[in-house]
Formats: structure tokens, C-alpha cells, sequence
């Protein structure tokens, strides 16, 4: 019987010892884990953070990546994240909004692993969380539509009306308003993320109420961006900006996430021992978002408008700046206020020109 | 109301009333013969998985089709073996039957998430003119059938010697079995039938509507044709009425958003269901005389 304490330490020495030099000589390989709420191939969210993830990869050499897809916000998470830690996950992204509490409760008993979770607030010492400022990001969006709009007319189908969501449909109206004092949005609430065959009679709503160019803030730009494409209108996509390949027509520009720079800095900042817990947004020209490549419909003149819009933006140029009204007339924002950050929430009204109730 | 907005609401309901009216023919055929499908549901993903993957690998939409309709009709003789050769549960092995296919649509879509396909070509008719209006005149092939075949199902059922065996088998398979019928066989044909159809639904959501497989993207129209068999009392050109009704509300409630009406979209998203519920207690009062009298019963021979 005293042999199995003998071996259990023989065997312990040794490893000390074999593991001791490398850890000393090498820099230490890092391995990352990834949740996804969907597929990587919906050119929508999933497919940016995978493009972002594999950057990072790229980046850093000896990174190994271990990443799941389809992982649902449930206490399932967790369990999938427990598991790659047993791989020797030492870094976690959790990339859906869903996954924060799961995610949250495995820092707490693995203090040695680091966190970041996508669109949350929760903090720790070892857990971050990041999202793409995208409400100010979506106002040279605007501009490239209100420019190419011949109806005057512009669609935005919205999955679910949160805070965030109007936003973005109001720095787009703004947008477009800035080029087209005409320009009207109308804006078309399916009541989920991911109903397809509702996006697409949305779509489709839109362009027989007379939109000519038509967005959308759903999981997946695909099925609208399609329907748009049969029936000859023009679409601004969001999420990943490859989702220009479903257009090849009627394709104007899209905002996408890049995430890549700050998944990167973020694996650094864990190898190096530096990390430290933040609540990042980032916008254009931080990083974070990225206009998409233009399509062959976008004349050379609009292209500029759109990138000196997106320029502004970058610099620090905020639309939400007073005095702001909203569909009804009443004044919002007064002159001399300015709204940001986790304002962007708050949105329960549809700016000047937009079409549509928010409640 | 504006023209545009009537063609828009005609033009959307008919597109979105199709995969409706499959599923809900699917369902009367499987209840005409005694048996109530809770997994219609799954049926549906099942057929817009295998519709779309083999669309995607295959380039060709109708042998797509094709694969869908057989994929649903084999999940669903998966489910006749049970009720009807292991004489389960009906309401038990319908809610497994859902799960099933949805997990089983997810396992078969997974690799194609994503993929561009060409979907059901579209049959122009000559003469309408642009916006709204033209589009009640290019649809799929399986709009154009969606009323024959409610039609031909009708004729079955109504018409011909196996439908009377079915409907027998429905209303008393002690006495159809007593007339020299087998209950069993009847109720295997009308499975394989209504799974054939549930298939030919879901394929129409990814092959026409949406071009798109996405997991789940049936979102709750299985459940809303079993609820539009009750509404058609059972009749297949009633279903026509049905699915062409609630296809309107929410063609009507997306369009109505469009155009700016003065309602809040949480309420305009629940219209088709308010529907629904209405439909339900409207109907309520002579379910009975209309209902197969055998529906949901498990027969288990004779003594």
C-alpha cells in the first residue's frame, strides 16, 4: 500500500522538474477558448468574431484556439467553457450577450483564467468585456444611402427594438438626413433575432412601401440581403462586412465588427502577465468597427462623402448632439447636451424622419 | 388603404400562406386517419435542412425538393412506427418527435450554414406591372401548387376508396377493421403522406422564401397549422382559407409597420396569434362534430 504515495511523488518530482525548464525558456504557448451563440458561416455576428478570433491567431504564433459553435445562453455555457479550461483554455471569449452570467460564475472558481465577455458590464479581476460602439458608426451608413436613394425612401428592418437597436436607426436616419433632407426611414420590427421568413416578407414590406435601399439589425444580414438582391433594390449590410458576396448587384456598403485587434492585444496583454479587467467600446477608427468595402452601384463621389463621414465620426464627431427632436416633434436632446456611452441604451424614440413607433 | 399596400399584403400572404397550407394539408391527412402530429414542427425542419443541404450540394432546387418531401416522409413514418406499430402515445411521442427534428435539422444544416444557393426558380406570368403588384405574378412553382394540391387532397380524401379507408380508420378503426380494413396500413399511408407534405413546408421557407438555412427558422409555424386543422375542420379547402388568413396577418402586420401605422410592434407582432386564440374560441363550440372521432386515440385491436 505505501507504494502508490512513493510513486505519486516520484512522479510529481519529475514532472516538476520536466515542466520547470520549459516553462522557464519558453514564452508560454497561450490557449484560448471561444463560444459562439450560432453558426461562423452566417456572414452576420458569429462569422465576425470567428474573423476577429482567427486574426488574433494569426497574430500571435504557437496561439492554439479551441472554439466551439452553436453554444446556447444556458447554463450548457458554462459547462463548455469549464471543459475547454480543462483543455488549458487560460483566455475565454464569450461572444454572445447571453453567456455573461455563465461565463462570470466559471471566474469566480478559476480565478487564474481571463474572461471577455461581448456586450455585457459585468467586472472582475479577471474578467473584461468589449463591444463595438456602433450607434455613432452607422451614420456615414446613412449618408451612403440618403445618396443613393432615388424614392427618398429608406428600410431598416429591426429584430427587437432595444435601446441600442433604435440607435442605430437613428445616427442612420441622421445620417442620411445630413446628405438628403428628404430622406425618410421606415422601420419594420420582426420581434426576433432570427425569424427568416419574417425578415424577408419585412424586406419585402419595405420595398413595396417604397424603400430603394434597405438595412437591418437581425443576427444574420443574409435572407435580407438576398430578398433585397432579387428585387432589385440596394442594401447596406451590418455585422460582417463579407456579407457584400450576397449582393453582387445591389450591395452599397455594410458595417462590420473587427474584433481582431483587440482579441490580439488582449491575448498579449494575457501571456505578458499584464492583463487588466476594462469596459471597452470601441468605434470606428478605434479598432473596433470597419466600413465594408463600397459596391460597383456606389459612384466615386458618394464614396468620398461616405469616408469623410466616417473620418468625422473616428475624430470624435457625435450626431446625438443637441439640439435632437424625434418623430413626434418633442426635443430629446436639448442644445448643448450630448448623449454617449451607456446612453445608448436608453433609446425609446425614433428620431426626425424615421417612420415607425419604438414603443 | 393604398393599392400598394393591398398588392403588398396579398402578394406577402400568399408567399408566406404556401408553407402553411402544406403543413396544415400534412396535418388533416395524418388526423383524418386517427393520429394528432405534435411534431409537425420538426417535420417542417427536418424538410428545410435536407431541402436546402441537398439543394447546396447538388445545385439543383427540385431534386432538393425532392429530397426534402422524402426526408419528412421517412421522420415521420419514424414517428408512425411508434404511435401506430408500438401503439405510444400520440401527444408524448409528437413533443419527442419535435426535438428530434430539430436537433436532427441541426446536425444536417450545420455544414451548410451560410452556403448561397439558386432557390425554386421563379415562374414569371406576363402583364402585372412593377412594385408590389408584380410580384403576385412570379412566384415559385410551389405557390401555383399550393391550391391544386389542397384540391387533390380533398379528392383523396373525399373522393376515393382510400380516403373512405382512412377516414374510417379515423372515426372507428374497430369498425373499419371489422369491414376487412387494416387500421394499421391505412395509418402508415397517411403518415408517409403527411410527412411528404410537412417535408414539401419546410423545404418552401429555405428553397423560396428565405434562400437561408438557419437553425429553428420554422419559429412556431408547425404549431400554427395544427392550430389551422382545427380552424378548416378538418377539411383541406378550408385550409386553403386558413393559411391564407393567418399568411394575411402577418403579411398585414409587417406591412402595416412599413407604412407607418400609428400601433405599437410588440402588439402588431402578436396579431397572427391574438388570430389564432380567436379562431380557437370561435370554433370551440362544435369541435366535436367536426374532430374524427378516433383522433388521438390509441386503437389496440380487437379482443
Amino acid at each position: 500500500m505505501a507504494r502508490i504515495p512513493v510513486l505519486l511523488a516520484a512522479w510529481a518530482a519529475l514532472g516538476l522538474f520536466a515542466a520547470g525548464p520549459a516553462a522557464a525558456q519558453d514564452k508560454p504557448a497561450l490557449t484560448v477558448g471561444a463560444i459562439y451563440v450560432g453558426s461562423v458561416n452566417d456572414y452576420g455576428y458569429n462569422r465576425a468574431m470567428k474573423d476577429g478570433l482567427e486574426e488574433m491567431k494569426k497574430a500571435i504564433p504557437g496561439l492554439t484556439l479551441i472554439a466551439a459553435e452553436n453554444v446556447p445562453e444556458t447554463a450548457e455555457s458554462e459547462r463548455i467553457m469549464e471543459g475547454m479550461i480543462q483543455q488549458g483554455a487560460r483566455l475565454i471569449f464569450a461572444t454572445s450577450f447571453g453567456h455573461q452570467q455563465f461565463a462570470f460564475n466559471l471566474a469566480k472558481t478559476h480565478p487564474d483564467v481571463v474572461f471577455e465577455h461581448a456586450g455585457g458590464w459585468m467586472q472582475a479581476a479577471n474578467f473584461g468585456n468589449f463591444f463595438g460602439a456602433t450607434q455613432t458608426a452607422w451614420y456615414p451608413m446613412g449618408v451612403a444611402a440618403g445618396k443613393m436613394t432615388r424614392s427618398n425612401t429608406l428600410g431598416f428592418v429591426v429584430g427587437v427594438p432595444i435601446g441600442y437597436a433604435i440607435g442605430n436607426v437613428n445616427a442612420f436616419e441622421m445620417g442620411a438626413r445630413s446628405v438628403n433632407p428628404q430622406a425618410t426611414t421606415r422601420v419594420v420590427v420582426t420581434g426576433g433575432w432570427a425569424d427568416k421568413a419574417k425578415e424577408a416578407a419585412a424586406a419585402n414590406a419595405l420595398i413595396d412601401q417604397g424603400a430603394d435601399v434597405v438595412t437591418m439589425h437581425v443576427d444574420s444580414p443574409a435572407t435580407i440581403i438576398q430578398v433585397v438582391e432579387q428585387r432589385q433594390a440596394y442594401s447596406i449590410g451590418f455585422q460582417s462586412i463579407e456579407a457584400r458576396q450576397l449582393a453582387p448587384n445591389g450591395w452599397l456598403t455594410g458595417l462590420g465588427f473587427t474584433w481582431g485587434p483587440f482579441m490580439t492585444a488582449t491575448a498579449r496583454s494575457v501571456i505578458a502577465g499584464t492583463f487588466k479587467p476594462a469596459m471597452v467600446r470601441l468605434g470606428l477608427g478605434q479598432g473596433m468597427m470597419a466600413v465594408a468595402p463600397f459596391g460597383k452601384a456606389v459612384p466615386a463621389d458618394v464614396r468620398e462623402l461616405v469616408t469623410a463621414a466616417a473620418d468625422r465620426v473616428a475624430k470624435g464627431f457625435n450626431p446625438f448632439t443637441g439640439p435632437v427632436t424625434d418623430n413626434t416633434g418633442a426635443i430629446r436632446i436639448k442644445d448643448g447636451e450630448s448623449w454617449g456611452g451607456a446612453d445608448m441604451g436608453k433609446f425609446d424614440w425614433y428620431v426626425d424622419g424615421v417612420i415607425g413607433k419604438a414603443k | 388603404m393604398s393599392a400598394a399596400l393591398i398588392a403588398g399584403v396579398v402578394a406577402s400572404s400568399i408567399a408566406s400562406g404556401t408553407s402553411l397550407l402544406y403543413a396544415t394539408l400534412g396535418e388533416i391527412v395524418g388526423e383524418r386517419a386517427g393520429i394528432v402530429n405534435l411534431g409537425l414542427e420538426g417535420i417542417l425542419l427536418v424538410g428545410a435542412a435536407t431541402g436546402f443541404a441537398v439543394t447546396a450540394q447538388t445545385g439543383d432546387p427540385e431534386v432538393g425538393l425532392a429530397a426534402a418531401a422524402l426526408a419528412g416522409a421517412a421522420v415521420n413514418l419514424i414517428f408512425a412506427y411508434l404511435v401506430v406499430g408500438r401503439r405510444a402515445n400520440q401527444l408524448a411521442t409528437g413533443l419527442c418527435l419535435m426535438f428530434f427534428g430539430s436537433g436532427l435539422s441541426a446536425l444536417i444544416g450545420r455544414p451548410f450554414v451560410g452556403t448561397l444557393i439558386t432557390g425554386l426558380p421563379r415562374l414569371h406570368l406576363p402583364g402585372l406591372g412593377a412594385g408590389a403588384a408584380a410580384r403576385l405574378a412570379s412566384y415559385d412553382i410551389l405557390v401555383y401548387l399550393a391550391a391544386p394540391t389542397a384540391v387533390l387532397i380533398w379528392w383523396l380524401l373525399f373522393r376515393t376508396r382510400w380516403g373512405l379507408v382512412v377516414r374510417a380508420v379515423g372515426e372507428n378503426p374497430a369498425v373499419a377493421y371489422a369491414a376487412g380494413r387494416r387500421p394499421a396500413s391505412a395509418q402508415y399511408q397517411a403518415l408517409a403522406l403527411a410527412g411528404l407534405l410537412g417535408g414539401i413546408a419546410g423545404a418552401h421557407l429555405s428553397l423560396a422564401l428565405t434562400l437561408t438555412w438557419a437553425e429553428g427558422m420554422t419559429a412556431g409555424r408547425g404549431f400554427i397549422a395544427i392550430a389551422l386543422v382545427i380552424f378548416a375542420r378538418w377539411n383541406p379547402l378550408w385550409a386553403m382559407a386558413g393559411a391564407l388568413l393567418f399568411g394575411g396577418a402577418e403579411a398585414l402586420q409587417l406591412q402595416l409597420q412599413a407604412a407607418g401605422a400609428d400601433v405599437s410592434p410588440f402588439l402588431m407582432n402578436m396579431i397572427p396569434y391574438l388570430l389564432t386564440f380567436l379562431v380557437l374560441i370561435l370554433w370551440g363550440w362544435n369541435r366535436q362534430s367536426a374532430a374524427p372521432a378516433a383522433l388521438g386515440r390509441t386503437w389496440f385491436g380487437v379482443e
